[in-house]
């Protein structure tokens, strides 16, 4: 499953998830299908269980909290009643995320990226994503190093100070990425950059 | 904010999902126009920014944390569709990597955080800051734009998820999105103002040069009627922002049409009276009223409003004459 092309997988996660947003209230025995088949799907795909269920749990609140606020005001109320309704949605979202999940499990970031290309994003969104997740990592560890140093300093303030501290630090990472953005666009000039990304396929 | 899968109607991800592809294109052609092939360093990056941003907590209260949304800030450093896209990018990694906002609700997410988010905050900040001018125009109007923004996002995330409902189901989720919100909205306000105060104390070149940092190169004959389209959509986005909060007192009125109804006898057959007596007519749970939640809603909003007058004012004190001067001198006895 990992090898299939990507762009099968993402087809094919879109149509899943349309087809469960789109399974009217209380169809439970098509719920119940498209389970079988994700848990089929989980199961080939070799993703661990144990960490679907602590992602899901972790999301389980929200969503239950969205259900209760949202389903008092479908039509679908009167027909199937309360219980019916929130049920229902938070089983179709615990389906569709989980799908999500399976799908970043089994293909990587480019992989996708080059699926969504050919199928036809624009390229430069595509270029911006797959240059994004790289310096997602980058910044991160910047950030993680300028409050590490911030921590060496041993400071410990008000409430109103670290709001200071904390912003002048989102500060001083805009000025760095302005700057890194910069730097690393010279250096794709340099190598030939002419706004489009070429892959070797 | 994020909104999940199967929360809203299909109808409304549909309808949601062209108007996002739609604005994310033309947001798309307008960067790619004026960056040229500097378009994927730059929104690459300032795309990572937001993301680790978004990560750094800030504490609210004992157990409770806020972090920056962002669009807003990105919107008076690149211009508001170079935002747009940056917080696109943003939605789009965040629900296929770590399944946080659905895909069926992204066109929806977009729509709440990148259009509203951007491109109207910045259709406030540009008219403000033009009418207070300088480092102090910028600071204050940037606040006011985030502070209005997440309102706005939060009525329009509102009318989404409560569009298969009645009215008076929008105006139930309206109160309690719209006062977690103003809570939300005043910490990406004060944020959005701090950042924005370190950006301006330290490289001001980087804003001040051109509200657009050079995105925006002012083509001839394009000026006038573009400000009057900003100053007219920022002016919309302010007064639906009030209307946000106060609409919930508003909702009094379909009630007040029914009772007189009622009164005159027109509506008589519209409440059936059940054959068996309701258990405990009166009994309601302990939570707080929905009337208690509009009225929290309208004076947090008011609060709201004049803190953030305040803070920015505050903040902004640097940028005047004798602020500065004070700021300097401070500078130096350091």
């Amino acid at each position: 499953m990992h090898r299939l092309d990507a762009r099968y997988k993402l087809l094919f996660t879109l149509a899943f998830v349309i087809a469960v947003v789109a399974t009217p209230i209380g169809q439970w025995r098509v719920l119940g299908s498209l389970g079988l088949l994700l848990a089929l799907l989980v199961g080939i795909s070799g993703a661990s269980v144990r960490s679907l269920v602590l992602r899901w749990a972790g999301f389980a609140l929200v969503i239950g909290f969205l259900a209760v606020m949202v389903a008092p005001g479908l039509p679908a109320r009167a027909s199937h009643g309360l219980v019916t309704v929130i049920l229902s949605i938070v089983v179709k979202n615990s389906l569709a995320f989980l799908m999500m999940l399976v799908l970043a499990t089994v293909s990587s970031w480019l992989d996708l990226l080059q699926a969504m290309r050919r199928l036809g994003v624009p390229r430069v969104l595509v270029a911006t994503l797959q240059f994004m997740e790289r310096y997602i990592h980058v910044l991160g560890e910047e950030l993680a190093r300028m409050s590490q140093a911030r921590r060496a300093r041993s400071f410990q303030g008000g409430s109103i100070l670290s709001w200071r501290l904390l912003t002048g630090m989102l500060g001083m990472l805009l000025l760095r990425s302005f700057e890194r953005a910069e730097r690393v666009h010279s250096a794709m000039l340099a190598r030939g950059w002419d706004g489009t990304i070429h892959n070797l396929d | 904010m994020h909104i999940p899968d199967a929360v809203l109607d299909p109808r409304v991800a549909a309808l949601t999902g062209v108007m996002g592809a739609a604005g994310l294109f033309y947001g798309l052609k307008s960067v790619e126009g004026r960056l040229k092939e500097r378009t994927t360093s730059l929104m690459g990056m300032m795309s990572a920014f937001i993301f680790a941003a978004q990560m750094v907590n800030f504490p609210v209260g004992p157990g409770v944390s806020g972090h920056l949304l962002g669009g807003v800030l990105v919107a008076v450093m690149l211009g508001p569709w170079a935002g747009a896209v940056v917080i696109a990018a943003v939605l789009i990694v965040q629900c296929f990597l770590f399944g946080d906002g659905g895909l069926t609700a992204l066109g929806a997410n977009f729509v709440n955080m990148g259009l509203i988010g951007s491109v109207v905050g910045y259709a406030i900040y540009a008219p403000i800051r033009r009418w207070i001018g300088g480092h102090r125009g910028i600071l204050i109007a940037a606040m006011i734009a985030a502070w209005f923004t997440v309102l706005l996002a939060a009525g329009a995330c509102a009318a989404e998820l409560s569009a298969a409902g009645s009215h008076r189901d929008f105006f139930r989720i309206l109160s309690w999105m719209a006062l977690v919100h103003a809570v939300i909205g005043l910490g990406e306000a004060i944020i959005t103002g701090l950042v924005v105060r370190f950006i301006l104390l330290t490289r001001p070149e980087l804003i001040e040069q051109d509200p657009t940092w050079g995105l925006e190169s002012p083509v001839p004959g394009s000026g006038p009627p573009r400000r009057w389209l900003a100053t007219i959509l920022g002016g919309l986005g302010v007064a639906l922002a009030v209307v946000v909060f106060l609409s919930p007192l508003a909702s009094e009125l379909p009630d007040g049409l029914e009772f007189v109804g009622q009164r005159i006898g027109f509506l008589a057959d519209e409440s059936p009276s059940s054959p068996i007596p309701a258990p405990m007519p009166d009994y309601q749970l302990p939570l707080p009223s929905l009337e208690h939640v509009k009225a929290a809603t309208a004076v947090a909003g008011l609060v709201g409003t004049l803190v953030v007058f305040a803070v920015s004012w505050g903040l902004a004190r640097v940028f005047s004459g004798a602020g500065h001067r004070s700021e300097r001198a401070s500078a130096d006895a350091a």
